[in-house]
C-alpha cells in the first residue's frame, strides 16, 4: 500500500489567553494551530510529519464528522506530548518530528483518535522475514560479486584535489 | 574499507551447502578473526557517524540542527576566508602553485629535516587565534530566546548566552562513574607510594588481554582507568581502529608526493604555527620535523572532506585560476579543507611520544581529528562541541563555586578568557605530557570532550584560595600560567566525587 500525502491547509497561530488581559509580560505559552483537509475523501491518517520550533509539548484534537445525523465531534488523540525534554535548552527545539498512527492495523482512523497515543513514539510495523528463494538468489549475486572483487586490485581511492593536474588557485570563493 | 577477499576462496568447495552456508560463514569469520575485525570497524563508525536522524531531515542539519548555530559558523568561515584572501593579496602570493621541477627535488632532499629551514615567515600571520574565535562564541544568540538588554535572572553570569543543555554533576558522576573514588585509576594508584599489587599489576595484565583480543570495545571501556605507558600506542590504535596496512602506507606516500608537487599558502601557515609554538615548546621541540610531515600532508587529505557530513563547518571553495564560476574547476581549498589557526599544531604533537613511523602518527593524528580535534574550534550544539564545553565550564564553577565566579567576574576576569584557550587545544602546551596523555586516555575512553571543562573547573577549584585574592585579569592569570606541575586524575577525582557542596 502506498502513501501519498495529504494536501492541507495550515493557518496561522493564534494564542490563548486568559480573559482580556493582555501585557508584555503576559506572553501566553499556548499557541493553537489549525489545519484543515479542503475537499478529500475520507482517509486513513498514517503519519504526521513537521519541523519542531521551540515547542515543548504537543496536543492534537481531531474533529471528525461520523454520520449524517450526529453532530461532529471534538476528540483529544495526543495529549501533551514531550518534544523538549528540557523547554529552557535547546534539546529538541529544531528537530524533525513523525507522530505514527498506533501499531495495530485493526484500529481505523477514529478509533485511533479516541485513544490518546502515550509518550513514547510507537515503533513502526515489523517487516515480515524474507522469502527463502530469493535470499538465495541474492546470495548467489553477492558469489559473483566477491569473485569480481578477487580478480581485481585492491585500489585505494588516492583522491584527485586538482583538475587535470592543474592546482593553480588565487583567491577564495564566497558563495 | 579495504578487506582482501581472497580468504572466500577456501569456501568454494562442493561440499559447501546453501543450507548451512550462513552458520558457515559466521563460523569462517569467527575462527579467521575477521568478525572482529568487522565489530571493530562497526563499532568505530557507530562512534563517529551520528545517529540516523529523521528522514526528512536534510544533510545542513546532520551537520548542525540549530539554524542559527549554522548561520553563524557560516559568517565566521566567511570571514576566515577574507583574511586568507587579503594576506594572498596583500602578499602577492597565490594560494596554490605548482613546485618547479628543482624545487620539488630539493625538498625531497630535506624531507625528513624541513624544521632546519628558516623561511622568512614574518609577514605571514595566523588566520585566527583562539581569542578570536572566542569572541564570535561569545557574541552567539539565539533568536528565539530572550535575554532582554538589562541583566536579569534570564542572564547568563557567564560569556555563553545560548542555552545549550550541559550535565550537571550528578550526571557527570554517572557519565564519568569509572572515575569515582573506589575504582582504581593510572594516574592516582600508579603512584611510587601504592604498591602495585593492589592495582597497578592486574591493570596492566588486563591491558595486555584486551590487546591480545583485539577488541575496540573492550579497549575503550578498559582505558577509561587509564592507559599503561607501554601499551598506550597500540590500544588507542585499537579504539580509533587504525592497522597500518600496505594500502595506508602508499596513502601516505602520496599525500607526501603531492606535497612535494604542490605549494600552498597553508604551508606558510603551518610553518609559522610550529615555529610559534611547539618549537619553543620544551616536551615538543624534538619533534618539530615529525610535525611538518603530518600536517603538510594532512592539508593535502581530500579523505578529511568526508568529515564535513557531521561538522558544522564547510570546506572553502575556490576556481582554477581563470576558470571562475565554472563549476568543472571548482575545487578545495586546502585539499582536506581545513584551514590552520594559531596552535593547531599543539594536536599533532603528543602523538609524536607515541608513534614514530611517520604513516601510522599520521593515520592517529588525522582519525584524532575527524573525531575530536574539529569539534573545537567549529561552531555547533553538539555536547562536545566547543560551545557546549564553555557553558559547561561556566555553569559548573557558578554552581559549585559560586564566590570564586563572582570575585573574578567583579575584578574583570571572566574566568572563560583564561579557560578558553586551554579547552581549545585540548590542555596541549599547558599540562606535562604524561598528565596529557592520561588526559587524552579520558577523551577516547568515553569518547567525549567534555572532560576537558570538567578539568578546567577543576583547575580553578584547586587554585580557588589564591584566585580569590587577586584583583585584576591579569593576576588572575598569572595564579593560572603554570599547570605542568598539575596531576590531572587526582584534580578531576576531587572535584567530581570529593567536593562538598
Amino acid at each position: 500500500m502506498s502513501r501519498v500525502s495529504v494536501p492541507c491547509h495550515v493557518k496561522g497561530t493564534v494564542a490563548l489567553q486568559v480573559g482580556d488581559v493582555r501585557t508584555s509580560q503576559g506572553r501566553p505559552g499556548v499557541l493553537v494551530i489549525d489545519v484543515t483537509f479542503p475537499s478529500v475523501a475520507p482517509f486513513e491518517l498514517q503519519e504526521i510529519m513537521f519541523k519542531n520550533y521551540y515547542t515543548a509539548f504537543l496536543s492534537i484534537r481531531v474533529r471528525q464528522h461520523t454520520s449524517m445525523h450526529t453532530p461532529a465531534k471534538w476528540v483529544t488523540c495526543l495529549r501533551d506530548y514531550c518534544l523538549m525534554p528540557d523547554p529552557h535548552s535547546e534539546e529538541g527545539a529544531q528537530e524533525y518530528v513523525s507522530l505514527f498512527k498506533h501499531q495495530s492495523p485493526s484500529m481505523t482512523f477514529p478509533k485511533w483518535l479516541s485513544h490518546p497515543v502515550p509518550c513514547e513514539q510507537p515503533v513502526p510495523l515489523l517487516e515480515g522475514l524474507p522469502d527463502p528463494s530469493r535470499v538465495s538468489s541474492e546470495v548467489q549475486q553477492m558469489w559473483a560479486l566477491t569473485e569480481m572483487i578477487r580478480a581485481s586490485h585492491t585500489s585505494t581511492r588516492i583522491g584527485r584535489f586538482d583538475v587535470d593536474g592543474c592546482y593553480d588557485l588565487n583567491l577564495l570563493s564566497y558563495t | 574499507m579495504s578487506y582482501k577477499w581472497n580468504h572466500v576462496a577456501s569456501l568454494q568447495r562442493p561440499e559447501i551447502k546453501l543450507e548451512s552456508l550462513k552458520e558457515d560463514i559466521k563460523e569462517y569469520f569467527k575462527i579467521s578473526g575477521w568478525e572482529k575485525k568487522l565489530q571493530n570497524a562497526v563499532y568505530s563508525e557507530l562512534s563517529v557517524f551520528p545517529s540516523p536522524s529523521h528522514p526528512a531531515a536534510p544533510p545542513e542539519h546532520l551537520k548542525e540542527p540549530l539554524v542559527y548555530m549554522r548561520k553563524a559558523q557560516g559568517s565566521w568561515e566567511k570571514r576566515i576566508l577574507k583574511s586568507l584572501n587579503s594576506m594572498c593579496t596583500e602578499l602577492s602570493i597565490p594560494l596554490a602553485r605548482k613546485r618547479p621541477v628543482g624545487e620539488q627535488k630539493e625538498l625531497l632532499n630535506k624531507w625528513n629535516e624541513m624544521g632546519t629551514d628558516e623561511p622568512d615567515l614574518s609577514l605571514f600571520r595566523p588566520v585566527y587565534a583562539p581569542k578570536d574565535f572566542l569572541e564570535v562564541l561569545i557574541n552567539l544568540r539565539n533568536p528565539n530566546y530572550e535575554n532582554g538588554d538589562s541583566l536579569s535572572f534570564r542572564t547568563h553570569l557567564g560569556l555563553i548566552q545560548v542555552p545549550l543543555k550541559v550535565k550537571d554533576i550528578p550526571e557527570l558522576k554517572e557519565f564519568f562513574v569509572e572515575l569515582g573514588l573506589t575504582t582504581g585509576q593510572l594516574g592516582i594508584d600508579d603512584s611510587t607510594q601504592v604498591p602495585p599489587e593492589l592495582f597497578e599489576n592486574e591493570h596492566v595484565r588486563i591491558g595486555q588481554k584486551v590487546l591480545a583480543e583485539q577488541d575496540s570495545a573492550a579497549a575503550q571501556q578498559y582505558i577509561r582507568q587509564g592507559s599503561p605507558t607501554a601499551l598506550r600506542a597500540e590500544l588507542w590504535a585499537l579504539i580509533l581502529n587504525i592497522s597500518s596496512q600496505p594500502e595506508d602506507i602508499l596513502y601516505y606516500e602520496q599525500l607526501k608526493t603531492n606535497v612535494i608537487q604542490h605549494d600552498l599558502l597553508v604551508d606558510s601557515l603551518i610553518y609559522k604555527d610550529v615555529k610559534l609554538t611547539a618549537s619553543n615548546d620544551d616536551y615538543y621541540f624534538v619533534f618539530e620535523d615529525y610535525l611538518y610531515q603530518v600536517l603538510l600532508c594532512f592539508s593535502r587529505d581530500t579523505s578529511v572532506l568526508g568529515h564535513f557530513a557531521y561538522n558544522s563547518a564547510s570546506p572553502p571553495k575556490s576556481y582554477i585560476r581563470g576558470k571562475l564560476g565554472l563549476e568543472e574547476y571548482a575545487v578545495f581549498y586546502p585539499p582536506n579543507g581545513v584551514i590552520p589557526f594559531h596552535g593547531f599544531s599543539m594536536y599533532v604533537a603528543p602523538l609524536c611520544f607515541l608513534y614514530h613511523e611517520p604513516s601510522k602518527l599520521y593515520q592517529i593524528f588525522r582519525e584524532m581529528y575527524v573525531r575530536f580535534f574539529f569539534r573545537l574550534h567549529s561552531i555547533s550544539s553538539h555536547p562536545s562541541g566547543i560551545v557546549s564545553l564553555c557553558l559547561l565550564f561556566e555553569t559548573l564553577l557558578q554552581t559549585y563555586l559560586p564566590q570564586l565566579f563572582y570575585h573574578l567576574r567583579e575584578i574583570g576576569a571572566q574566568p572563560l578568557r583564561i579557560s578558553f584557550k586551554w579547552m581549545v587545544r585540548a590542555f596541549s602546551g599547558y599540562l606535562a605530557t604524561d598528565q596529557l596523555l592520561l588526559l587524552w586516555d579520558r577523551i577516547l575512553g568515553y569518547n567525549s570532550l567534555e572532560i576537558l571543562a570538567v578539568l578546567a573547573a577543576a583547575v580553578f577549584a584547586f587554585r580557588a584560595v589564591n584566585l580569590m585574592e587577586v584583583t585584576s585579569l591579569a593576576a588572575a592569570e598569572a595564579v593560572l600560567a603554570d599547570l605542568s606541575t598539575l596531576k590531572v586524575m587526582p584534580l578531576l577525582q576531587i572535584f567530581l566525587f570529593a567536593t562538598v557542596t
